[in-house]
C-alpha cells in the first residue's frame, strides 16, 4: 500500500494556468503572486477566488494599504467572473489597514487569526503583502522581525488548512532579499514587457513545490473574462518534427490537377509544405485549392490569414468555404500577437472542427502581426509551432513572400525553409515578351518528386499547370534563352 | 437593479420609521452597525471619507448637522457618532428622523455609485438582514 500523502490540486479557473502549474494549485500551499504595478496580480487573485469559492470552500480576502478597497471592488466588478451571489456566503473582504497603521505585526496576525476563526475560510488572500513589508522597512524594523512574521503567517495558514495567496509588488532585484520568497511554496511572477511600442504580458511560475511546472515565460492576455494564459509550446521529447516515415504511404491531394503527380503522389499526410513566391504569383489560390480539396474529401480545414483584413478576406471560393463552416478562420486581429496565442487559437479551432488541413497565409504577414519582441525569435517559435501542429496529425501549407531577385534564388526567407518538409517555389519569368508564371518542387522530404520547371496559369477555375519548359535554359535567372 | 435600490430605500425607511423613544440613540446605533461592517471591508479611512462627504451633502438640507471630521485614528467602538447623536437630540423627533434618513440615503447612494447596487445590497443584508426579509417580494435579482 502506498502511504505517501496525495496532494489535491485545485483547478484555478484561469484558462491555461493549470497547465503552467503542472496540474493545478496544491491544496494548502502558501503562494506569492508578485509583479510590477499593473501586471494583473489583483485580477488574477480575484479570478482564482471567484472560481474556487463556494459555501463549503469559503474565501477571505484581506486588503491592506495599497489599492483602496473601494476602488478594487469598483474595478474588479467589471470582469465577468465577479459573481455578486458569492459575496458574504462564500467570499468576505476584510481591510487590515487599521492594524497595520498601528505598526504592530502581532496585531495584524491576531486580527487575521480572529477573522479565520470567525469565517473558517479554505482560501486566504492578502493584497497587498508589499504594504506590510513597506511598513516594516519604514519603521526600521529588522529583517528578522519581518521574517518571523512571514513564517508565523505561513505556519498559521497551513495549520489552518487554507490555501493562501500573498499578493505584492516586487521588482526582480528584490526577490532574493525578501523572506517571503523563501517561505512561499509557489511563486507566480507577472510582468509587462515593453519592446519598441508594444506591450506583452508574461507570466512565470518561478517555483511550485512538489510538482513540475512549465518552465519559462508564458504570455497572457487580460480581457473581459479576466486572464487567459497561453502556455508556451514546448517540443516534447517524443514529438519529432514531421511525421514518422510510415506516414509517407498516406498522401493528401492538393486539389490542383497534375500537382499530386509532381509531389510523388500527393503531399504526405502530416507534412508541412512551404509555398514560396513573389506577390501575386498565386500562393493564396494554391492554399484555397488545398483547403477546397480537403473539404471535398471530408477533411475540414483551418486558415490563419495574415495578409488581408477580415472584411476583404479571401477570394470568393475561400469565402464560400468559410461561410459554409467548412473552413475555420483564425482571428489575427492585432499587431501584438504571440506565436503561442495564435497556436492556442489554432489548436482550439482544429479540435473543434476536427480539421485535417491547416493554412498559414503567410509567414511574412504572421511575422509582422507578432509583437516585435517575438519577431526576433520567429524561427525558433515557428519551429515549435510546426512541431506542435504536425504532432496533431494535420497537414500544413504555409506561404511566404519571396523577393524576386533574378540574380540569386533564396528559398529560405528568414531561414524558415528548414522546418518545411516540402517546398514549392513560384516565380515570374519573361518569355517571348510576356511575364509568365513558373513553379518547381524543390523538396519533398523522404519522397521522390518531379524536378520539372513548369509554367502555370491562373484562371477562374484556379491553377492550371502547363508544360515543362524543356526548350529553355537559364529559367531561374528570369531571362530564359531558347536552347535550340 | 431598480428593485435593489427600492429595497435599500425600504430598509432605510423601516429603520427610521421605527418609533424608539429616542431617535438620536437609535441613529447612533444604526451608524455603528453599518460602520462595523463597512470598515471591515474598506477600512477606517475609507469609511471616514465617505461619511464626511455624506454629512457635507446632507448639510444642504439640514445645516445643523455636524461637519463630521472623523479622524482615521478614531479607535473602533469609541463614540464615533456622538456628535451626530448630540445634534439629532437637539431637534424635534420628526426633524431628526428626516435628517437621519437623508444621511443614510446619501451615504448608501455614494457607495452604490462606487461599488454598485448589488454589493451594497449584500452589505445591507449582512447588517440588517431581518429588515430586508420584511419585504419578501423584493428578492434581489442578480441580473
Amino acid at each position: 500500500m502506498n502511504n505517501k500523502i496525495t496532494i489535491r490540486r485545485l483547478p484555478t479557473g484561469v484558462p491555461g494556468l493549470d497547465q503552467l502549474l503542472g496540474g493545478g494549485l496544491p491544496e494548502f500551499s502558501f503562494n506569492l503572486i508578485a509583479g510590477t504595478p499593473g501586471s494583473g496580480k489583483t485580477t488574477l487573485a480575484h479570478q482564482i477566488m471567484f472560481s474556487l469559492a463556494a459555501p463549503d470552500n469559503r474565501a477571505l480576502f484581506f486588503t491592506v494599504l495599497g489599492e483602496p478597497a473601494l476602488k478594487m471592488l469598483r474595478y474588479q466588478q467589471q470582469f465577468t467572473f465577479f459573481d455578486h451571489s458569492k459575496i458574504n456566503q462564500s467570499i468576505r473582504f476584510v481591510n487590515l489597514s487599521t492594524e497595520l497603521l498601528e505598526g504592530d505585526f502581532d496585531r495584524v496576525l491576531a486580527r487575521i487569526a480572529t477573522e479565520l476563526k470567525e469565517y473558517e475560510p479554505s482560501l486566504v488572500f492578502v493584497d497587498s503583502f508589499r504594504s506590510v513589508v513597506h511598513s516594516a522597512e519604514s519603521e526600521g524594523r529588522n529583517v528578522l522581525d519581518l521574517q518571523r512574521f512571514v513564517q508565523q503567517l505561513g505556519m498559521q495558514m497551513t495549520s489552518w488548512q487554507a490555501t493562501t495567496f500573498m499578493i505584492g509588488e516586487y521588482l526582480a532585484s528584490e526577490s532574493e532579499s525578501s523572506p517571503v520568497f523563501t517561505v512561499a511554496d509557489g511563486i507566480l511572477w507577472l510582468s509587462q514587457n515593453l519592446h519598441r511600442n508594444s506591450m506583452v504580458r508574461k507570466m512565470q511560475v518561478v517555483k511550485m513545490r512538489g510538482q513540475s511546472q512549465a518552465p519559462g515565460l508564458h504570455t497572457f492576455r487580460i480581457g473581459d473574462a479576466g486572464l487567459r494564459v497561453f502556455p508556451r509550446a514546448i517540443v516534447q521529447p517524443n514529438q519529432a518534427v514531421g511525421p514518422a516515415p510510415a506516414g509517407l504511404t498516406d498522401r493528401v491531394s492538393m486539389g490542383v490537377a497534375g500537382l499530386d503527380e509532381m509531389l510523388g503522389g500527393g503531399l504526405p499526410a502530416g507534412y508541412s509544405l512551404l509555398a514560396l513566391g513573389p506577390s501575386g504569383s498565386g500562393k493564396t489560390i494554391l492554399a484555397t485549392a488545398f483547403l477546397a480539396e480537403g473539404v471535398r474529401c471530408g477533411e475540414p480545414g483551418v486558415i490563419a490569414a495574415f495578409e488581408k483584413s477580415p472584411s476583404q478576406l479571401l477570394n470568393n471560393r475561400l469565402h464560400a468555404l468559410v461561410s459554409a463552416g467548412q473552413v475555420g478562420v483564425i482571428d489575427t486581429r492585432s499587431l501584438d500577437l504571440s506565436i503561442d496565442e495564435t497556436l492556442h487559437d489554432m489548436i482550439r479551432m482544429i479540435d473543434r472542427m476536427q480539421a485535417k488541413r491547416v493554412v498559414i497565409d503567410s509567414l511574412s504577414g504572421f511575422e509582422l502581426a507578432l509583437a516585435p519582441e517575438f519577431s526576433e525569435d520567429f524561427r525558433g517559435s515557428l519551429y515549435r509551432m510546426v512541431a506542435e501542429l504536425t504532432s496533431k496529425g494535420v497537414t500544413i501549407l504555409m506561404t511566404s513572400e519571396l523577393e524576386d531577385r533574378y540574380t540569386d534564388l533564396r528559398v529560405s526567407p528568414g531561414g524558415s525553409a528548414f522546418l518545411a518538409d516540402a517546398i514549392l517555389v513560384q516565380r515570374y519569368v519573361e518569355i517571348a515578351g510576356q511575364l509568365k508564371r513558373i513553379f518547381s518542387i524543390i523538396k519533398v522530404r523522404g519522397s521522390d518528386h518531379s524536378k520539372d520547371i513548369r509554367m502555370f496559369d491562373i484562371s477562374a477555375e484556379g491553377i492550371e499547370i502547363g508544360e515543362r519548359l524543356s526548350d529553355y535554359d537559364g529559367i531561374m535567372t528570369g531571362h530564359p534563352r531558347a536552347n535550340s | 437593479m431598480e428593485d435593489l435600490t427600492l429595497q435599500r430605500q425600504q430598509i432605510i425607511a423601516s429603520l427610521t420609521e421605527q418609533q424608539p423613544e429616542n431617535i438620536a440613540d437609535a441613529a447612533m446605533g444604526h451608524w455603528q452597525q453599518l460602520a462595523d461592517e463597512i470598515i471591515t471591508i474598506i477600512g477606517e479611512a475609507g469609511f471616514a471619507s465617505l461619511y464626511e462627504r455624506s454629512l457635507h451633502l446632507a448639510q444642504a438640507t439640514f445645516p445643523w448637522l455636524p461637519s463630521g471630521t472623523l479622524s482615521p485614528q478614531t479607535p473602533p467602538n469609541s463614540h464615533r457618532f456622538a456628535e451626530l447623536g448630540m445634534r439629532l437630540a437637539e431637534q424635534t423627533q420628526a426633524h431628526a428622523r428626516a435628517a437621519h434618513s437623508l444621511l443614510l440615503t446619501i451615504f448608501t447612494d455614494i457607495l452604490a455609485s462606487l461599488i454598485g447596487e448589488q454589493l451594497i445590497s449584500s452589505i445591507l443584508r449582512a447588517v440588517w438582514g431581518n429588515l430586508a426579509s420584511v419585504t419578501p417580494d423584493k428578492e434581489p435579482n442578480n441580473e
